[in-house]
């Protein structure tokens, strides 16, 4: 029988019915995920999934921060507070003339694949830096001319120069001490002496981690971790909402956060970051060449406003590529402030105005969001921005990072003190300022003043020449149930530290 | 005369609505869709935001206007390559011997047997997500309906009179298919484009919001209700104007495919 108009009336309304709750409903977790279950076992949603377990050969953030310090174990580490204090090294000399490093290294620490950890597989883990690694990362390591394994329980490094930087640089991923029977498989099956062993890796949707029962420190708390990775940011409060995951890692929607501030259930940790986002230039290209459009781009955009919009005001201004926890911060927000008019006559001097510059944005959501803003903020100035997704990570880091293929991104960069690594020509920036090179270079060899003094110079340098545009700085924001203790408030380092988690 | 049926009247009057609210799109907007006003934003409905601003301050009402031409433009496109390559195909399957037509029908078939949506992702991921990639999948995941429709249609026309009087005279098949068979479908083609057409409207919605379809900032009703996600329970006049339009371009399609049907279809003539 034909449906008469009254009934297709009716099912219309139950098919709005319908729209709305599919609406409501879409952005719950679609991963098929473990359920926690068990006090020993607990899951983390992350936002961004590695492209690959190797950090040797794979650039991205989403590596170290679950495999280092996890899996990986490094020579030294830093604490809650930045200060570099013993990891895999009880203690450690430097000579007067700052180029010889001895570190005594602990006598009871033990691969994952059963072999000891000793001298031999920190000058392995060291040497292999400057010959396998082929990121840009491994450049923090050719201060090194020699390491040497003393004894089974002695390593003495020694450095072509004196480098403040060399030290801090091991307790990143560059410092991870690997195993020399334990690199063939680095991409799906790392090893390492962590407090947790790699268990497996569901590509696409998490990555699961076991406790290391032989570890040689302190045994982690939970038996069995998981980091499940969403793309979406709603599907990711809502995994925790519907009990999925125990801990949001990194919330991405900031603007609900109170359906859990508002709950007893949950606890809401905001801290601060390293992580820039950095609206970056192709600095290679003869428009960007031009002081005056990237003085003028970084005028055009009221940050304020910006960090309103697209992150719920969380997060922090910060006018240049350093946060407040380093000991070189100066707030550089004032250096170019938001000012259309002249970032108007800048643009019309340099030939930008009218031009059409492609924002290629990676698929994550605070570039999506800010993007959009950048856009319409630099169009009032005058120039034409053409939005372009990429997938993130494979397809951003083959085309930005890699070929740097672009005009305009946007990441956040949350390597710790990556000043230096990120602005330079040989980095997807491709920027080349010799004084601002000399100035990282008088930083590296001097004092502890010197230090200071230098990189306050050089990240001034940084916001004068306009070499990128910092939107700010991403707040710490997780939310966690209640019951999870141990969460961190700063997230300083480029790992995430599993094993003080606790219930 | 014949009697114009409700469904007719109700789904053209919507449909036409939505056409011309895309074409003043071109040359009046209550405000600029993409202008970003941080000022503005999360303002509820009033005189001088009909439906509020969203978390950008931009004009929901005017981004719903120009998400209409998104809507119009994905469906035309997707519609038209399902048609230009849909109706050969079906005509084809009808005028050929049999395991020709055997073999067009079960490819129809083995095409008709995969997701649509899932087609579409598959392209988005391997092409990269836009506009244009969605329209094409959702064209090509809509060849296989128009195939077999017009197929169905075209069996008739070859068993009349005049088709067999043309083919006894020695008219080749291509002049018949030409002249006597596709204009005695031409109001099937009506019929399943319009159906063809609400559905690649839901799916380009569905696809936007899963962040394969259109992507930002050009406003897209699907993009518009994922973006709303953040908002569902402090702001949910954000997802729910994005929600009605489609679900009223979807219900205006429709009625205006089944209005054409009732119209064209001798069948259902004794039943009006």
């Amino acid at each position: 029988m034909k449906p008469s108009f009254s009934t297709r009336a009716v099912a219309f309304l139950a098919s709005a019915a319908l729209l709305a709750v599919t609406a409501c409903s879409a952005g719950s977790g679609t991963s098929s995920g473990s359920s926690p279950g068990a006090d020993q076992k607990l899951s983390i949603g992350l936002v961004a999934e590695p492209a690959s377990l190797d950090f040797t050969t794979t650039d991205g953030a989403a590596i170290p921060q679950a495999l280092l310090g996890n899996v990986y174990e490094t020579l030294v580490k830093q604490d809650d507070s930045g200060k570099i204090v013993p990891s895999l090294a009880k203690s450690w000399t430097v000579s007067p003339d700052r180029k010889t490093y001895t570190f005594d290294l602990v006598d009871n620490a033990k691969f994952t694949n059963d072999k000891q950890f000793t001298a031999n597989d920190a000058v392995f883990s060291i040497n292999r830096v400057k010959t396998a690694w082929t990121t840009s990362l491994k450049a923090a390591m050719d201060v090194v001319s020699q390491a040497k394994a003393l004894s089974p329980t002695q390593l003495q490094v020694t450095l072509t120069k004196p480098s403040n930087d060399w030290l801090f640089r091991m307790t990143t991923r560059i410092g991870a001490m690997f195993s020399e029977s334990g690199v063939s498989a680095l991409a799906t099956a790392p090893v390492g002496s962590g407090p947790f062993k790699f268990s497996k890796w569901n590509r696409g949707d998490s990555i699961v981690m076991v406790r290391n029962d032989n570890y040689w420190g302190s045994k982690p708390f939970f038996q069995q971790i998981t980091l499940k990775y969403f793309k979406d940011a709603t599907a990711l409060n809502n995994a925790l909402l519907t009990g999925t995951i125990n801990v949001v890692g990194t919330v991405q929607a900031p603007e609900a956060l109170s359906q859990f501030t508002s709950n007893d259930k949950y606890q809401v940790i905001e801290g601060t970051t390293n992580g820039e986002v950095l609206l970056s230039f192709n600095n290679s290209l003869p428009l960007f060449k031009d002081v005056r459009t990237r003085q003028g781009i970084r005028m055009a955009i009221d940050h304020k406003a910006l960090l309103d919009t697209c992150w719920a005001g969380r997060g922090k201004l910060i006018g240049s590529m350093v946060p407040p926890t380093d000991p070189w911060y100066e707030d550089l927000t004032g250096v170019a402030p938001y000012d259309l008019a002249k970032a108007k006559s800048l643009l019309q001097a340099s030939g930008a105005a009218g031009k059409t510059l492609r924002l290629r944005l990676p698929t994550l959501p605070y570039a999506t969001s800010c993007g959009q803003v950048v856009k319409s903020q630099l169009e009032q100035a005058g120039l034409k921005v053409a939005i372009d997704q990429l997938e993130f990570p494979a397809a951003w880091l083959t085309t930005v990072f890699k070929n740097a293929d672009y005009d305009m991104s946007i990441i956040a960069h949350v390597e710790p003190r990556d000043l230096g690594a990120v602005f330079n020509p040989k980095y997807y920036t491709r920027y080349d300022d010799p004084t601002l090179q000399g100035y990282l270079a008088a930083a590296d060899s001097g004092d502890e003043a010197a230090q200071v003094d230098n990189l306050k110079k050089a990240a001034r340098r940084l916001s004068e020449q306009a070499a990128g545009d910092w939107l700010f700085l991403l707040p710490n924001l997780m939310v966690a149930d209640k019951s999870v203790k141990g969460l961190p408030t700063n997230a300083i380092t480029e790992n995430f530290d599993l094993s003080k988690l606790a219930r | 005369m014949k009697r114009l049926n409700p469904s007719l009247i109700a789904g053209g009057v919507i449909v036409a609505v939505i056409v011309l609210m895309a074409l003043v799109s071109f040359v009046w907007t209550p405000y600029d869709a993409t202008l970003v006003s941080p000022a503005s934003r999360l303002l509820e409905p009033s005189w001088s935001h009909w439906f509020g601003t969203d978390k950008f301050g931009r004009d929901i009402l005017s981004q719903i206007m120009v998400g209409s031409r998104t809507t119009l433009f994905v469906g035309v496109v997707a519609v038209g390559v399902a048609a230009v390559i849909g109706v050969p195909l079906g005509i084809l399957a009808a005028m050929v011997r049999r395991w020709p037509s055997e073999v067009i029908m079960r490819a129809n078939d083995l095409l008709l047997a995969f997701p649509a949506l899932l087609l579409a992702i598959m392209f988005g991921a391997v092409f990269g997500a836009s506009t244009l990639t969605a329209m094409i999948a959702i064209g090509i995941a809509s060849v296989p309906s128009f195939a077999r429709v017009i197929r169905s249609g075209a069996l008739q026309v070859m068993r009349t009179e005049y088709v067999l009087a043309a083919r006894a005279a020695g008219r080749q098949p291509f002049p018949i298919a030409l002249r006597h068979v596709l204009p005695n479908v031409t109001s099937l083609i009506t019929v399943q484009a319009s159906v063809s057409f609400a559905i690649a409207v839901l799916a380009e919605a569905a696809l936007s919001f899963l962040g394969y379809g259109t992507p930002p900032p050009t406003p897209s009703w699907g993009r518009m209700l994922q973006e709303s996600q953040e908002f569902l329970f402090s702001a949910p006049r954000l997802a729910i104007f994005p929600g009605i339009a489609i679900a009223i371009a979807v219900l205006g399609f429709n009625l205006l495919g089944d209005g054409l049907r009732d119209r064209f279809d001798p069948k259902l003539e004794d039943r009006r």
